[in-house]
C-alpha cells in the first residue's frame, strides 16, 4: 500500500514538473511562425531530423535523462512517447504534442525549456517529417536500444508463438507407446530414470473412462461386454462409444460452466431467479455433445448475437457472457448513481475476468487498480478489454432477432385488428368511460396519461413516476380533483364518519388506519415499496397493465370519488353500469388491504385481498339519479407495508340490451370479433427467452484510478492485451459499435496465432483427465502460475488442436488412447523408488487416483441405485421450496422422486443458499470462477454420505432395486450390488463379511456403508 | 495453492501386513484385535492429517478465540455508540439544500437526532444512548471505532465485505482466513461455527461465510440455534430410518473392514486415510456436538444473565450462550447473527435495516442486542475467558443523519464498530465521523483496519496470511489495512 501511493505521488510530482516547467528558466523571444513553404521538398531522416531531434532534445528526453519518461533519440520510445501518450502523431503535425511544444508560447509549456529557441526552419521541417508520415528507418542503434528495452517478462514462455516440437523418440524400443504423447512422457521419465506404469486392466479402465467421459459409472452389462471384447481395437471402440454418449456433453459441460461461473439466480442480497438461463446450459450440453469446432465455440459465447442474430442456437451461446452474479439492488433498484457506477464496474470486471481467465488464462481482473503486478498487463489493457463490453447488459431476452420481429408483426396485426372491432363496438354500444384514464388526467376516452395520477392530499394532478412515502397528511380532508370528473380525493381513518364528497356524504364502516399513505392514486401501477418485482399486473389470467386494458392504482390509504353526473356529459350510456375487476397488485401471500366502493355512500363492494385471491369481478347497475361513485383502499391494520390495491378496466359502461335490434346483432358480430382476436392475443405464445447480453453502443471508458469509478483517467479505446506475441491489440477507436467490438476480441482470442488460447485448452483437458494440467494452474497462464511440467508436450497438443480443426474430442480420444492414460494407478512396480523422486507424480509414472467430485458422487449414486432419471434438457429440477420475497428465501428438501433425479448438470443452482449437501462434497459456490475442483476430507463429509437424508433414501431404492433384480439371495444381491457400485465380483471374504452384514442389519445397510466406501468414491 | 500441510503417510508397509494377518484371522468379521488396529490407525492418521489442528501463531497472541456479533441491515451509529450535539441542535432543520444529496433510497430529510438520550457511562465516560444501557455498563472494556466506512451501501456487497474485505462474492471470509491460519483447539468440533437468528440467513447467505477459494473445511459450519433440532445437518440419520440407525455399528464395522482392504495395495495414498479417519472424527463430533448444545448443565443465574425465557431477547441469548460454550471447548471463530435477510414480513423488519421506522425497528432490536451482548462479556469474564476472547461487534454500514421519513437510510460514509476483550484496551475509541454522523473525518477506516487488528491480536501478521488465486497472493485484507495499535492493551 504504502509502496503504491509513492508511486502515485511520484508519478504526480513528476507531472507537474513537466506541465508547469516551474524549476527551468524560460527563454525570452517566442520562435517566429513557420509555414509549410519553409520545408524543404524531400527528407532524409538520418541526416535531417535524427541530429535535429538528438542534438535539442537529448539532453533531457536522450540516453541518460529521460523526462517524462519520454526519450526521443532512439525509434520506439521516440513513437511510443511519454507519460502523457505520444508525442509524434504520423501524418498530423497539428496534432502531435512535439510540435505543440516547439511552438509555444507558453513558459510553462515551450520546449526547450531554456537555450535557444528552434529555429523556423528546424520546426517546418519537423512538421514536414511528420506530416509525411514520419518515417524511422530503423538503424543498428534503434535495434540494440529496442532490445535491450524489452519488458522481460515478455519473454514469459505463454506469450510465445506456439510452434510444433519435434516428437522426441521413444527411450526404448519397447517402451510401451501408444501414440506421440507417450514419447514425450516417456523420453522426460527416462531423463529422470523413471518408467510408466503397466497398463491398468480392463475392469479398472471401463471405470475410469466412463466417470471420466460421461461422470456415470458403466452399467455392469457394458463392464462385461469390454471385458469379453477380444479384437486389438476393443479399448479404441470404447473410447469412441463414450464420447457418443448423449451423456459426455452433460460430463463435460459440467467442467465448462464451472469455468464460466454459470448459476440460475442472480446472486448477492435479492437472490432472483433467473428462468431463463438454462438455455445457455443446454447449449454448452449440445455444442459438446455435436464436437463444435472450439474456435466457434468461443466465438459464439462471445459474439454470437453479433455473427448470427437470426440464429437461435448462436445467440444462446451468449449467456456465457451473462452467466455469473449479477446484482438487481445496486444496479436497479438504489436511487443512488454513484452505487449504481460501482455495481456496473464490479459487473464488467466479472465479465471480462470469466472471458479472459477462461479462455486465454489472463488473471486481467489483477490490473482493475494498478498496472498487473505479476504480467506484463498495464492497467489501460484492463479498460481497453472493459472498453469491450462496455456495451453489454445482463437480461432476459430474446433468442434471435427473426423470431422477435416475427412475433412483433403478429401481434401488432392483431392489436391492430382489436382497435378497429373496438371501434366498431364503441360505435355501435357506446365507448365506455375509463376511470383509470380519468385519474390520468384525461376525459375517460383515452385522452389520460398513463402512470399521471393524482395526489390524495391535494387533489393535484401529479405527473412524476417517483412517489413514496406521502409526508403531511391530513386524514379526511376532501380536495377537490384535477378535473370536474373527480369530485373529490381524500385519506380515509376510521373509524368514525369518512366525508367522501363536497357536498357532504360521509360513509361509515371505514376501519381504523396507520394514518399514512403510499404513492398517488395513478392511471396504472402505483410503486412498490421493495422493488417492481413485488407488483403484480395480473389480476387472475388477465394481465392489465398489457393491451388496451387499464389500471386504477389505488394504494392504501387513498379514496377518490368521481361525479357520474360530469361524466354522463361526457358519453350517453343506456342504462349504465360500473364493472370492472379489484384485486391486489403486491406478491406477498397475505391478506394485504382492504377495499371499499360506494354509490352515493352507500356501500355496494368491500372486501380483504391478498395476492391469491385473484381479481373479483366488480359489476353495479348505476341508478339514473346516482351522483358519486368513490372508491376506498385502506392498509388492513398493518401498517402499509404492501397495500397496494388494483382496479383493472374500471369502466362506467352502457348495457347493450337497451340498443335496437339490428344495431345488437351487429354489436355481436364485432363483440365477437373482439373476443376472437383477443384471445388470439393471449394465446399468441411469446418468443423463447433466455438470460443473455443485451447490447447498445457502449458509453466512453477511461481508467478508473485506483479501481475507483469516481476518480477517472484516459479515456480508453477497446482492445485487449498487447503481451501475446503477434496479435494486434486495439481494436479501433470509441466509435467502434459494440458489436465489432466483442468480434473482434472474439477473433483475437481465436486466431491461430494467438498463443493462449488452445494451450490453455489443451491444458484444461489434460487436468481434466489426469487430476492436474500440464500447467497446474488451468485458468492463470501468466509469471505466477505454474510452470508446465512438459513445455514441449503442451506446445505440441496445441498445435494438434488446431491441427485436428480445433475438436475436442479428437483430442479426448489421442489423449485416452495414450498408454500414458491407460497406466495403472495401483501396483505399480518401483512405485516407492518413483515416489522418492517425484512424490507429486508430475511426470505421470503412473495415473493418478481420483476421486468423485459432488456432483459425479451425486450422480453415481443415483445410477446404481436405478433411480437416475435420464431426461435431458429443459428447465433445471428444483430441489427446493421457494418463497417469493424481497430477498426470495429458498429452502431445500430432499429429493425423492424422479423429477428430482436427474442429473446434478440438470440442478437448478441457486447462489445465496448454496446446496448443502453438494456444498460439503467440495460442490464450488458458483460466485468462483472454478478451474480446478478442490478437494478436502472432513468429518462433515462422513456425516453427510452416513445421515443425509437423500443418501439413506438411496440406501432403500438400491436395497428394492438389488431384491428386484438378484431375487431374495444376500450373495446374489451382494454380488449384484458390487458389480453395479464397484464393477467388479467381491472376493470370498468380503462376500463373506458382506454377506453377514445383511443378515445381522439388512440390505440397506450394506447398500448404505458401500456408499460411503472409499472404492465407491474413488477411482484407481 | 499450497495446502497447508501435505498429509504424510503414517501407515508403513509392516502395519500393512498385520493388518492383512489380522483381517484373515477374524474372517472379515470384524474381530476385536482388527477393529482396535484400525482405530489406532485412523487417530493417528487424523492427527498427521487433521487440518484443521492448531497451529503456532506468528508471534504471541493475545486471544486465542473470536466471538463476531453480526447485525446485518445497518446498525444506526447515531441512535446508539456515536453521540452527535450537533445533530441535536440541527434537529428538524433541512440536512442538504443543495437537493444533490441522494441516498440509497431516498433524498434527505430534515436532520434527525437519536430517538434515544445519550448518557456518559463507566470511569471512561463514553457516551451509549439509552437504547442499550445494559451493554453501556461494559464500556471500560470496549473499544469503539466510530470512523467506519464502507465501499458500498448496498446490504450484499457491503457483508461481503465486512465478512470478506471483497464487495463480490466468492472471498474467504474472516473465519476461514483464522482457521486456515491458526487451526483450531478443539479435535471434536468444528473450527469455524456460524450461528445464525432462528428467522433465517443474512443478506447474501452462506456465502458471508465461505471459505471462497480456500479447501471448504475452513468454511463456517452452522450450528442450530433453535432447541430441539439437530445442531448440525446430518449430525444423525432422520428418525425415520430406525433399521439403518439400529444396524449402525455393523455397519460401521463392515465399513472400516472394506476401507482397510482397500488401503492394503494403496497405503502411498493418504487420502485414503485421511477419510478413514475423518469417519472417527465424525463419530466424536456426534458426541461433542450434542453436548455443546445442551445449556440443561448451565446455572439459573446463567440463564437470567442471557435472559434464556425471555420471548424475543432469549433466542439470541442463546445464541451467546452456546458462543461462551463453543469458545470454552477450544473453538477459534465463532460468529453469531443479530438479524435475518430483509423478508416480506410485515411490521418489525427482520434485521437492523430501519428505512422506515427507528423507533419500531431499533426500538425491538436494541434491547436483543443489549441482553445477549452484555450478558457475553460478563459471562466470559466470570469464566475467565474474556481476556482470550475477542469479542467484536461488526454492522455492514450506518444510518443517515437525516431522516427517510420516520426512518433512517443507509450510510456508508460513517458508522461504528466495537471490540472488546482478548486483548483490547477498554474504554478507547479511534476515529470519529463528522459533526452530524454523516461522514467519517478523523482517521477514516475499513473493515481492513478491523480485520488487520483482529489478526494482530490472535498472533497473525495480516499482509503474511496469503494464498496465491488466479494471479495474485490474497489476504484478508486485500492490499490495505494497518493494525490500530491505539486500542490494544
Amino acid at each position: 500500500m504504502a509502496s503504491r501511493r509513492q508511486w502515485w505521488i511520484g508519478c504526480f510530482a513528476a507531472c507537474l514538473i513537466v506541465a508547469s516547467g516551474l524549476s527551468l528558466p524560460a527563454s525570452a523571444a517566442p520562435p517566429a511562425t513557420p509555414t509549410a513553404a519553409d520545408a524543404p521538398a524531400a527528407i532524409d531522416f538520418e541526416r535531417q531530423i535524427r541530429p535535429l531531434l538528438a542534438g535539442r532534445c537529448g539532453d533531457c528526453h536522450g540516453p541518460d535523462t529521460q523526462e517524462s519518461h519520454l526519450r526521443l533519440d532512439v525509434k520506439h520510445r521516440a513513437l511510443k512517447g511519454g507519460d502523457f501518450g505520444p508525442v509524434i502523431v504520423a501524418g498530423k503535425s497539428g496534432e502531435s504534442e512535439l510540435i505543440r511544444r516547439i511552438t509555444s508560447t507558453d513558459d510553462k509549456k515551450q520546449m526547450p525549456p531554456d537555450g535557444d529557441r528552434l529555429s523556423a526552419a528546424e520546426i517546418a521541417l519537423l512538421q514536414a517529417w511528420i506530416d509525411s508520415g514520419a518515417a524511422w528507418p530503423e538503424s543498428e542503434a534503434d535495434r540494440l536500444a529496442r532490445e535491450s528495452d524489452r519488458d522481460p517478462r515478455l519473454d514469459h514462455w505463454a506469450w510465445q508463438p506456439l510452434a510444433r516440437p519435434a516428437v522426441p523418440p521413444a527411450p526404448a524400443d519397447d517402451s510401451p507407446v501408444r501414440n506421440d504423447i507417450d514419447r514425450f512422457i516417456q523420453s522426460k521419465l527416462a531423463a529422470s530414470k523413471l518408467f510408466p506404469a503397466p497398463e491398468a486392466d480392463r475392469r479398472t479402465l471401463v471405470r475410469r473412462l466412463s466417470f471420466d467421459l460421461l461422470g456415470l459409472p458403466p452399467p455392469p452389462e457394458d463392464v462385461a461386454a469390454f471385458v469379453a471384447d477380444e479384437s486389438p481395437d476393443a479399448y479404441e471402440k470404447l473410447v469412441d462409444r463414450l464420447l457418443a454418449s448423449p451423456h459426455y456433453g452433460e460430463r463435460w459441460a459440467r467442467h465448462w460452466l464451472d469455468i464460466a461461473h454459470y448459476a440460475d439466480t442472480h446472486g448477492f442480497e435479492r437472490d432472483q431467479l433467473r428462468p431463463n438461463a438454462w438455455r445457455y446450459r443446454d447449449w454448452v450440453i449440445k455444442a459438446l455433445n455435436t464436437d463444435l469446432r472450439y474456435d466457434d465455440f468461443i466465438r459464439r459465447q462471445i459474439a454470437g448475437d453479433v455473427v448470427a442474430p437470426d440464429d437461435a442456437d448462436a445467440v444462446i451461446a451468449t449467456g456465457f457472457l451473462a452467466a455469473g452474479p449479477w446484482d438487481f439492488v445496486g444496479q436497479v433498484e438504489t436511487k443512488s448513481d454513484v452505487l449504481r457506477r460501482q455495481a456496473r464496474a464490479d459487473d464488467l470486471d466479472d465479465m471480462i475476468t470469466q472471458v479472459m481467465t477462461s479462455t486465454c488464462g489472463v488473471t486481467i481482473n489483477c490490473a482493475r487498480c494498478h498496472d498487473h503486478k505479476l504480467d506484463p498487463i498495464p492497467q489501460r489493457e484492463y479498460y481497453a478489454l472493459t472498453a469491450v463490453f462496455a456495451g453489454v447488459k445482463r437480461q432476459d431476452r430474446g433468442t434471435s432477432a427473426a423470431a422477435d420481429r416475427q412475433y412483433a408483426q403478429t401481434k401488432a396485426d392483431i392489436t391492430a385488428g382489436i382497435t378497429k372491432a373496438r371501434v366498431d363496438v364503441h360505435t355501435l354500444a357506446g365507448k365506455p368511460i375509463d376511470l383509470a384514464d380519468i385519474v390520468g388526467g384525461g376525459n375517460g376516452r383515452g385522452t389520460g396519461k398513463k402512470g399521471f395520477g393524482i395526489d390524495p392530499r391535494s387533489g393535484k394532478a401529479r405527473d412524476t413516476k417517483a412517489e413514496g412515502f406521502l409526508g403531511d397528511i391530513k386524514v379526511n380532508k376532501l380536495s377537490p380533483g384535477p378535473t370536474p370528473l373527480v369530485n373529490a380525493v381524500f385519506i380515509p381513518n376510521g373509524p368514525g364518519d369518512v366525508p367522501v364528497s363536497t357536498t357532504g356524504l360521509v360513509v361509515k364502516g371505514i376501519p381504523e388506519t396507520s394514518v399514512a399513505a403510499w404513492d398517488v392514486i395513478r392511471n396504472g401501477p402505483v410503486n412498490q415499496q421493495f422493488s417492481t418485482k413485488l407488483v403484480s399486473t395480473k389480476l387472475g389470467e388477465v394481465d392489465y397493465a398489457k393491451d388496451s386494458h387499464t389500471i386504477l392504482g389505488l394504494h392504501a390509504n387513498a379514496g377518490i370519488t368521481f361525479d357520474l353526473a360530469e361524466i354522463a356529459k361526457q358519453a350517453r350510456l343506456a342504462n349504465p353500469r360500473f364493472r370492472g375487476v379489484v384485486g391486489y397488485g403486491g406478491r406477498t401471500a397475505e391478506a394485504g388491504a382492504d377495499f371499499f366502493v360506494f354509490i352515493d355512500g352507500e356501500l355496494v363492494s368491500q372486501g380483504r385481498i391478498g395476492f391469491d385471491d385473484g381479481g373479483i369481478p366488480l359489476d353495479i347497475p348505476l341508478p339514473p339519479t346516482a351522483r358519486f361513485l368513490t372508491l376506498v383502499a385502506t392498509d388492513a391494520g398493518n401498517s402499509i407495508g404492501m397495500d397496494q390495491i388494483f382496479f383493472g378496466d374500471a369502466r362506467i359502461e352502457g348495457d347493450p340490451a337497451a340498443l335496437p335490434p339490428d344495431r345488437q346483432a351487429a354489436l355481436a358480430e364485432a363483440t365477437g370479433r373482439l373476443e376472437k382476436l383477443e384471445a388470439e392475443l393471449n394465446a399468441l405464445k411469446e418468443p423463447d427467452k433466455f438470460f443473455g447480453p443485451v447490447a447498445g453502443q457502449p458509453p466512453t471508458v477511461k481508467v478508473n484510478i485506483r479501481g475507483n469509478p469516481e476518480t477517472t483517467g484516459d479515456e480508453v479505446a477497446p482492445g485487449t492485451i498487447s503481451a501475446a506475441a503477434g496479435l494486434r491489440a486495439v481494436f479501433g477507436d470509441e466509435a467502434v459499435s459494440d458489436g465489432d467490438r466483442r468480434k473482434a476480441l472474439a477473433d483475437w482470442i481465436t486466431a491461430p496465432q494467438n498463443p493462449l488460447t488452445p494451450r490453455v485448452l489443451v491444458n484444461r483437458l489434460w487436468h481434466y483427465h489426469f487430476g492436474a494440467g500440464l500447467v497446474d494452474t488451468p485458468s492463470d497462464f501468466g509469471l505466477g502460475g505454474g510452470k508446465p511440467s512438459h513445455p514441449e508436450l503442451l506446445d505440441w497438443l496445441a498445435a494438434e488442436f488446431i491441427a485436428r480443426g480445433w475438436s475436442l474430442k479428437a483430442m479426448h480420444r489421442l489423449i485416452c488412447t495414450s498408454h500414458t492414460y491407460r497406466q495403472r494407478c495401483v501396483d505399480v512396480p518401483g512405485a516407492a523408488a518413483a515416489a522418492a523422486i517425484d512424490a507429486d507424480n508430475r511426470l505421470l509414472w503412473r495415473q493418478n487416483a481420483r476421486r468423485l467430485d459432488a456432483e459425479s458422487l451425486r450422480d453415481a449414486t443415483l445410477a446404481v441405485t436405478g433411480c437416475l432419471n435420464p431426461e435431458m434438457e429443459g428447465p433445471g429440477y428444483r430441489d427446493f421450496d421457494y418463497e417469493e420475497a424481497y430477498a426470495p428465501v429458498y429452502r431445500y428438501v430432499t429429493p425423492d422422486k424422479p423429477d428430482l433425479w436427474r442429473r446434478s448438470i440438470y440442478r437448478f443452482i441457486v447462489r445465496s443458499t448454496p446446496h448443502a449437501f453438494l456444498t460439503t462434497l467440495d460442490c464450488p459456490n458458483p460466485a468462483n470462477l472454478t478451474p480446478a475442483r478442490l478437494e478436502t476430507t472432513t468429518a462433515l463429509q462422513s456425516l453427510a454420505l452416513l445421515n443425509n437424508d437423500f443418501m439413506l433414501r438411496q440406501a432403500g431404492h438400491w436395497a428394492a432395486r438389488l431384491e428386484k433384480e438378484a431375487g431374495d439371495d444376500p450373495v446374489a444381491q451382494v454380488r449384484r450390488g458390487y458389480a453395479l457400485a464397484l464393477v467388479r465380483e467381491p472376493d470370498e471374504t468380503e462376500l463373506a463379511a458382506a454377506v453377514a452384514l445383511v443378515k445381522r442389519a439388512g440390505l440397506p445397510q450394506f447398500c448404505r456403508m458401500l456408499f460411503n466406501a472409499n472404492e465407491f468414491i474413488y477411482l484407481d | 495453492m499450497t495446502m497447508p500441510d501435505a498429509f504424510p503417510c503414517r501407515l508403513h508397509r509392516g502395519d500393512v501386513s498385520r493388518r492383512n494377518f489380522l483381517w484373515e484371522l477374524g474372517g472379515g468379521l470384524g474381530g476385536v484385535a482388527l477393529m482396535t488396529l484400525l482405530a489406532e490407525e485412523a487417530r493417528a492418521a487424523a492427527r498427521v492429517a487433521n487440518p484443521l489442528a492448531a497451529k503456532p501463531s506468528m508471534f504471541p497472541a493475545k486471544a486465542k478465540a473470536v466471538i463476531n456479533i453480526f447485525c446485518p441491515g445497518g446498525l444506526s451509529h447515531l441512535d446508539t455508540f456515536d453521540y452527535k450535539p450537533e445533530l441535536v441542535k440541527r434537529d428538524g432543520t433541512p440536512f442538504d439544500t443543495t437537493g444533490n444529496v441522494q441516498f440509497f433510497a431516498s433524498k434527505p430529510g430534515n436532520c434527525q437526532q437519536s430517538y434515544w438520550p445519550f448518557r456518559q457511562h463507566g470511569q471512561c465516560g463514553r457516551w451509549v444512548s439509552d437504547l442499550l444501557p445494559k451493554l453501556a455498563g461494559h464500556v471500560d472494556e470496549m473499544a469503539f471505532i466510530h470512523s467506519m466506512q464502507s465501499k458500498t451501501a448496498l446490504h450484499g456487497p457491503a457483508m461481503f465485505m465486512a465478512n470478506s474485505g471483497f464487495i463480490l462474492p466468492g472471498f474467504p471470509s474472516m473465519g476461514a482466513w483464522v482457521t486456515y491460519g491458526l487451526g483450531s483447539e478443539s479435535e471434536e468440533l468444528p473450527a469455524f461455527v456460524v450461528l445464525p437468528d432462528h428467522r433465517g440467513l443474512p443478506p447474501g447467505g452462506p456465502v458471508n461465510w465461505g471459505a471462497g477459494f480456500l479447501p471448504a473445511i475452513h468454511q463456517g459450519t452452522v450450528i442450530e440455534t433453535a432447541e430441539g433440532r439437530p445442531p448440525i445437518a446430518d449430525l444423525f440419520a432422520a428418525e425415520d430410518h430406525a433399521t439403518l440407525v439400529a444396524g449402525e455399528p455393523a455397519g460401521r464395522e463392515f465399513l472400516a473392514a472394506v476401507n482397510a482392504r482397500h488401503l492394503g495395495p494403496r497405503s502411498d495414498n493418504s487420502e485414503l486415510a485421511a477419510r478413514i479417519a475423518a469417519y472417527e472424527l465424525a463419530a466424536r463430533l456426534q458426541l461433542s456436538a450434542p453436548e455443546v448444545t445442551n445449556l440443561s448443565g448451565e446455572s439459573e443465574i446463567v440463564e437470567r444473565l442471557y435472559q434464556l425465557d425471555h420471548p424475543e431477547i432469549g433466542p439470541f441469548g442463546r445464541q451467546c450462550l452456546l458462543a461462551r460454550r463453543l469458545v470454552e471447548r477450544g473453538v477459534r471463530f465463532v460468529q453469531i447473527y443479530c438479524g435475518a435477510e430483509n423478508t416480506a414480513v410485515k411490521k418489525i423488519r427482520p434485521n437492523w435495516d430501519s428505512h422506515e421506522d427507528v423507533v419500531r425497528d431499533h426500538g425491538y432490536w436494541g434491547p436483543i442486542l443489549d441482553g445477549g451482548a452484555s450478558g457475553l462479556l460478563a459471562d466470559l469474564k466470570a469464566h475467565g475467558l474474556l481476556d482470550s476472547t475477542l469479542v467484536m461487534c461488526q454492522t455492514e454500514f450506518g444510518r443517515q443523519p437525516a431522516a427517510q421519513g420516520k426512518g433512517r437510510d443507509h450510510n456508508a460514509g460513517a458508522f461504528t464498530v466495537w471490540m472488546a476483550g482478548g486483548g483490547i484496551k477498554g474504554g478507547t475509541s479511534y476515529g470519529t465521523s463528522d459533526e452530524l454522523g454523516f461522514k467519517a473525518e478523523e482517521n477514516p477506516t475499513h473493515c481492513y483496519d478491523i480485520h488487520a487488528t483482529a489478526l494482530q491480536l490472535l498472533g497473525v501478521d495480516h499482509t503474511k496470511l496469503s494464498v496465491y488465486n488466479n494471479g495474485i497472493q490474497r489476504r484478508l485484507t486485500d492490499v490495505h489495512g494497518h493494525v490500530i495499535e491505539s486500542i490494544i492493551g
